[in-house]
């Protein structure tokens, strides 16, 4: 019992830090086989979310959640009159691993961590489930499950990499969509790709999340996407909120010290 | 669906199972999947989906910011009719101790209800990481708690006749150096919810940088209210309501700061304010959060009613009322206020489920800016 208390207070001595790791995601020749998914289930011993036929092209994964850490988006455009041809586009969506991460910032146990990978990581022992991170993160990727009341996300499969090993999706996609690598490495691959898929003609390729923008960082688990990133359900400019935080807090504090200085004005003026 | 035939005694027919009602046992998803319907295909979005997550909070939250906003705000008046009071505001010091203990009491028991884990509250004192505005409000609470505690515990070593030991100990507590300790504490957390809430990605509490001012201006309201109305309540005291207006006009204040402020949210957060204006919460925030909390107390301040009488003015022609009536409006105005201000709260944290899962406010709220250019196609 005691144990079980002071245990989450303890400070074992971090592993070595290794190489930033992450995912490159190339939309361009994802076949929407689902590997991915079904891998990540399985590796994971993720629960199955039910048969729920959503009449939404093949999707009916729906969305990231506690127990689904990959999730396949379809998208169909045929709308585009009888001489424009018809497309389809498939992106495997993922944790995006951000590089400054606001769940990992608003995380008040310190349970997200940036692990040796330089993946946001959530420690299962530590997470009690108060559901910041749920609010914070501007993708929609964290929930907190109903069985145990953690929150729970892609871990990028932190057991496999301390074992050498890619993560399952990574391993199981037959058309090396998914690529796993050091982040130099993925960027420097995805430069290239975007810059033949120009050559060729396809000038509306372009990388999401490859770089830092604005206020928000760069993603260690980016995208190669064709369209808008609102088709496949991305927000075009994530806030990070971390950013508004000290004008927040300092306006706070501002209005209450005012209403303190206020009333004690009131009170020294006696009466 | 047909029974089984009957190979095992203990063999049971099998009710054929209703997808619907045993997912959201299995993932938080669920009002996901019932927003994935086909009629939304030709949205700009994908399937009309949203973006982000439901926020788990629900009510605990609420209450407990309506409480930590009492008994941080009501601390904060009575320390500082201590320190500049120069003796004459005992009964404010008196009560404004007591509200700020008993609203203190539910708090750390609403915050540990709404954990997925509750047994794992203490974990959020494993770290100090200031800069996560939950884990600030954590150890305030758990360093506020100590000088609540110790004022109250004083106040009533004045009233009733303590044992010995503990009149000694009571003796020797400076009540100043309490006060002081306590303040700091107590302007965090009137201020610090509002600043929680916008350090997210939902829609409704991230568009405005006022939402932190406006809870702070909204719970200095409610202390000041409860603290007169437990004076108001108290039957040895009620005298004193008389002599002075100082709460009346501490509440004034922060209400007319609360009400620009609330103008100030409403038009900086703009088409993501709609849970409030029109959507889920619109009947809370109109009638709760404006016309109890704002309107009401304003229209019976003007009317004079409740009012102690000013030195001779014309107004005192149309008040002579009892003093019945005063006390009546004055209990009056305290409540409504702090109905309002419960129903403000109550709005802004609610109003969070429904903007969360508005995609088009989401996509709006994450638009490209010069600032903020995001990722494009070129």
């Amino acid at each position: 019992m005691i144990e079980e208390l002071l245990s989450p207070f303890e400070r074992p001595e971090p592993p070595a830090q290794h190489a930033a790791m992450g995912f490159f995601t190339d939309t361009t020749v994802c076949i929407g086989c689902k590997a991915c998914e079904v891998a990540c289930k399985q590796w994971n011993q993720l629960p199955a979310d039910g048969f729920h036929w959503t009449g939404n092209s093949y999707d009916n994964t729906i969305a990231l959640s506690d127990t689904t850490w990959r999730h396949v988006a379809f998208v169909e455009q045929f709308d585009g009159g009888a001489d424009q041809p018809g497309r389809w586009l498939m992106m495997s969506d993922v944790c995006k691993h951000c590089a400054a991460a606001p769940c990992q910032e608003a995380c008040p146990t310190g349970s997200l961590i940036y692990n040796e990978f330089g993946d946001v990581y959530i420690q299962q022992d530590i997470c009690n489930g108060c559901g910041y991170c749920i609010a914070a993160c501007p993708f929609g990727v964290i929930a907190r499950s109903a069985v145990d009341g953690h929150a729970h996300k892609c871990t990028l499969c932190y057991d496999r990499q301390k074992d050498g090993l890619e993560p399952a999706c990574a391993k199981a996609c037959p058309t090396d969509s998914i690529q796993f690598g050091p982040l130099e490495e993925l960027r420097e691959k995805a430069r290239q790709r975007v810059a033949r898929l120009h050559e060729s003609g396809r000038t509306d390729a372009y990388l999401y999340g490859a770089e830092p923008a604005g206020e928000y960082s760069a993603l260690n688990a980016f995208f190669l996407l064709t369209d808008h990133p609102s088709v496949y359900n991305l927000p075009e400019a994530p806030r990070r909120p971390k950013a508004h935080l000290r004008t927040n807090l300092l306006l706070s504090i501002g209005a209450a010290l005012g209403l303190a200085a206020g009333s004690a004005l009131l009170f020294a003026r006696g009466d | 669906m047909k029974p089984i035939p009957a190979l095992l005694p203990e063999a049971v027919e099998l009710e054929p199972r209703d997808t619907n009602e045993w997912l959201p046992e299995f993932t938080p998803s669920a009002d996901i999947l019932e927003l994935a319907v086909p009629q939304h295909v030709t949205g700009p979005g994908y399937y009309g989906l949203p973006m982000l997550k439901r926020p788990t909070w629900g009510w605990q939250i609420a209450l407990y910011f309506f409480f930590e906003g009492i008994s941080s705000a009501s601390y904060l008046i009575a320390s500082l009719a201590t320190l500049f009071g120069e003796g004459r505001f005992r009964e404010v010091s008196r009560a404004g101790h007591y509200v700020s203990f008993g609203a203190l009491v539910p708090c750390a028991p609403l915050l540990i209800a709404d954990l997925g884990a509750p047994k794992r509250f203490h974990h959020m004192l494993r770290v100090f990481k200031p800069s996560s505005p939950m884990n600030l409000g954590a150890w305030s609470l758990l360093g506020f708690s100590l000088p609540v505690t110790l004022q109250a515990a004083e106040m009533l070593t004045e009233e009733i006749e303590p044992p010995r030991w503990l009149a000694r100990i009571a003796a020797r507590l400076p009540d100043r150096l309490a006060a002081v300790f306590g303040i700091p504490f107590a302007i965090i957390m009137a201020g610090y919810p509002g600043v929680l809430l916008s350090m997210t990605s939902t829609p409704i509490w991230t568009r405005s940088r006022f939402l932190g001012a406006l809870l702070a201006c909204e719970s200095i309201k409610n202390g000041a209210a409860a603290t007169d109305m437990a004076i108001a309540l108290t039957r040895e005291n009620r005298a004193a309501v008389y002599e002075h207006d100082k709460l009346d006009s501490i509440r004034t204040l922060a209400a007319a700061g609360e009400a620009a402020l609330l103008g100030a949210y409403v038009i900086t957060t703009g088409q993501a304010a709609r849970p409030l204006t029109k959507g889920s919460q619109a009947w809370t925030f109109w009638l709760g959060a404006i016309g109890a909390g704002i309107v009401a107390p304003a229209i019976i301040g003007m009317s004079g009613i409740g009012e102690r009488k000013r030195k001779r003015g014309l107004r005192d022609l149309f008040t002579k009322h009892s003093r019945r009536m005063n006390l009546a409006a004055k209990l009056a105005s305290s409540a409504l206020s702090l109905a309002g201000g419960l129903a403000l709260k109550w709005a802004i944290t609610h109003g969070g489920q429904e903007s969360a899962l508005d995609d088009d406010a989401t996509r709006i709220a994450s638009r490209a800016t010069e600032s903020n250019p995001g990722w494009n196609p070129a």
